[in-house]
């Protein structure tokens, strides 16, 4: 048993395998001649999520963003830890309310855009209360 | 030099990561079965809403004051309060963490040079506020003891100190503790800080670290007095934990929904209680000797006036165990020993002690993998039940029904962990 797999609760990636669960592979060193090539695997956990602590999942609703790829009902993976420049894809705050647009900054100004013609773009109020709450890094499409 | 770093009203800013229109307006949270205030923010504070108040009491008050009233959603809480921690780890090193409690923890900043613990401490408030949406306060002093009176003072006034107060200097130290009275020092109870007021006149943390560890010694109970002195005069004697050192002790212990009168229901409560327990008991590797059954009644009839009594039986057990049906064995005997019909049971739990090293689980390499067979039912409980949630698997003593469950009507959705429940965005 892998004592820092079972400590450490949370997810922890898969690098951590030890002979018992290589199938072929026992202490007597005679293994299969696949083992030389036996690998982890694709993780997918490792591929999207690059900071855990800092990744949050949401789920869409409506066609806001649909023209950047992400529909009604997916699922997109946001990284607080990203800097949030323009022409990323973000979940804003704008006066308490959360939504998930384009961001587009020139020198004086800051505008959501959204990716779809039936929504027009805001240009957020300076004196709004506006703020960034993470940068959309991937979204999961069902197909 | 050592750091606390404390999340302010942990459990509300867990709420507002994801209710942003909350943002700088009164938010409490409740403790379990919606009992009294466990976590309140400053705004709620303002409006003189008391820590550890009755809900029942205060609802009016919070009414009327539109203050965002939330049930306790554990699920949300811990899976925030573990992004915090791994960012705290990421920034000073997995070693240097010691976690306090769900939302503190100690660092060791031994290695840090002393003109660079301001700038450290101020990107530790900002990046774990990035990272997971959670403000936090930061004290940096040269003991565990002075690092709590300077976190206490950075939540005082946070427009002044940015929830950052570094103790380096002997005048900063003196400062702070001429303004934190007695009865706010770490380890001083509130028995303790009558007494040196009346007796010794002692009112203020600066005056206690006046007094001679000697002094200390005699009249603060001994070792832990004088370490608390020399603490506070800047000598390190509360060392940081090893973070994985195993618990002596295990408990899990519930109120109860609404009273239980009848023996089905407290049987079941205490198996589930049992099983937690357990499973708690294998994730660290030890098996309990020791079994202990508790239950608390209330038998008047007046449900406001909580006059509860504590009744416990213990049993020890043949050999140690970690394995939940020989747990539930024996404290199902001591249930029904414990219970009397009529009364009112308010809460029930259970404790393990006697704890040892479980031998069944560790291998050796060199000799053919014999399963135990119990510990590998226990194992694949364990998993599914990890991977599944809810207790998909669990013995039949801890019920179906659960009439005792407790009450959460006011809970969130658990955003972080499940995947049916996540937040929606438009």
């Amino acid at each position: 048993m892998d004592v820092e797999k079972f400590l450490v609760s949370g997810y922890s990636g898969t690098r951590n395998f030890n002979q018992w669960e290589v199938p072929t592979a026992n202490a007597t060193g005679f293994g299969a001649a696949a083992d030389d090539y036996m690998e982890r695997g694709i993780d997918l956990n490792e591929q999207l999520i690059r900071n855990k602590p800092a990744t949050f999942f949401m789920r869409v609703h409506g066609d806001s963003m649909s023209g950047a790829g992400i529909h009604d009902g997916d699922v997109v993976i946001i990284d607080r830890s990203v800097k949030a420049v323009s022409g990323k894809i973000v979940i804003a705050i704008l006066n308490g309310e959360m939504l998930i647009r384009r961001l587009e900054k020139t020198f004086n100004k800051i505008k959501l855009v959204p990716e779809t013609p039936k929504l027009a773009a805001i240009d957020v109020d300076p004196y709004a209360e506006f703020s960034i709450w993470g940068v959309v890094t991937y979204s999961i499409h069902s197909v | 030099m050592k750091a606390i770093v404390d999340c302010n009203s942990f459990y509300c800013s867990c709420e507002r990561v994801f209710r942003p229109d909350l943002l700088n307006k009164p938010v409490v949270v409740l403790s379990n079965n919606d009992g009294c205030i466990i976590s309140r923010t400053d705004e709620a504070k303002s409006l003189g809403i008391q820590m550890a108040g009755p809900y029942y009491q205060a609802r009016g008050l919070l009414e009327q004051n539109n203050v965002a009233v939330f049930s306790s959603n554990y699920h949300l809480y811990g899976d925030m309060s573990k992004r915090v921690m791994d960012t705290l780890r990421m920034i000073v090193g997995g070693d240097k963490v010691e976690v306090y409690s769900v939302d503190e923890a100690f660092l060791d900043l031994s290695q840090v040079p002393v003109n660079e613990l301001e700038n450290l401490a101020m990107e530790i408030r900002n990046t774990v506020e990035q990272w997971t949406g959670i403000k936090v306060s930061v004290g940096v002093a040269p003991s565990k003891v002075l690092s709590k009176v300077a976190n206490r003072l950075s939540k005082k006034d946070k427009n002044a100190t940015e929830c950052v107060m570094v103790l380096d200097k002997e005048e900063k130290v003196v400062d702070a503790l001429q303004r934190t009275p007695i009865g706010e020092v770490w380890g001083v109870g509130r028995r303790y800080a009558d007494k040196l007021r009346d007796w010794w006149g002692i009112y203020n943390a600066l005056q206690l670290r006046n007094m001679s560890p000697a002094w200390a010694a005699t009249h603060m109970g001994g070792v832990t007095g004088e370490r608390l002195v020399r603490e506070l005069r800047a000598e390190p004697c509360i060392e940081m934990k090893d973070p994985l050192e195993s618990k002596k002790m295990i408990a899990t212990t519930r109120m109860f929904g609404k009273p239980v009168t009848e023996l089905r229901d407290l049987r079941e409560a205490v198996a589930t209680y049992t099983s937690r327990a357990a499973e708690k008991l294998r994730r660290q590797y030890c098996a309990a000797g020791v079994i202990q059954v508790f239950v608390v009644t209330n038998n008047y009839d007046n449900n406001y006036s909580y006059n509860p009594q504590t009744k416990g039986l213990y049993s020890t057990l043949p050999r140690p165990t970690s394995n939940t049906h020989e747990l539930i064995r024996e404290a199902l005997p001591l249930v029904e020993k414990l219970f009397r019909k009529g009364s009112r049971y308010l809460k029930a739990g259970i404790t393990l002690s006697g704890l040892v090293p479980d031998d069944s689980i560790q291998g050796n390499l060199f000799v053919p993998h014999q399963e135990n067979l119990n510990r590998l039912l226990m194992e694949t409980i364990d998993n599914v039940n990890f991977s599944m949630r809810d207790d998909m698997l669990k013995f039949c003593a801890a019920g179906v029904a659960k009439n005792w469950k407790m009450r959460q009507e006011l809970r969130s959705a658990r955003f972080t962990t499940r995947w049916e429940e996540l937040m929606v965005v438009k």
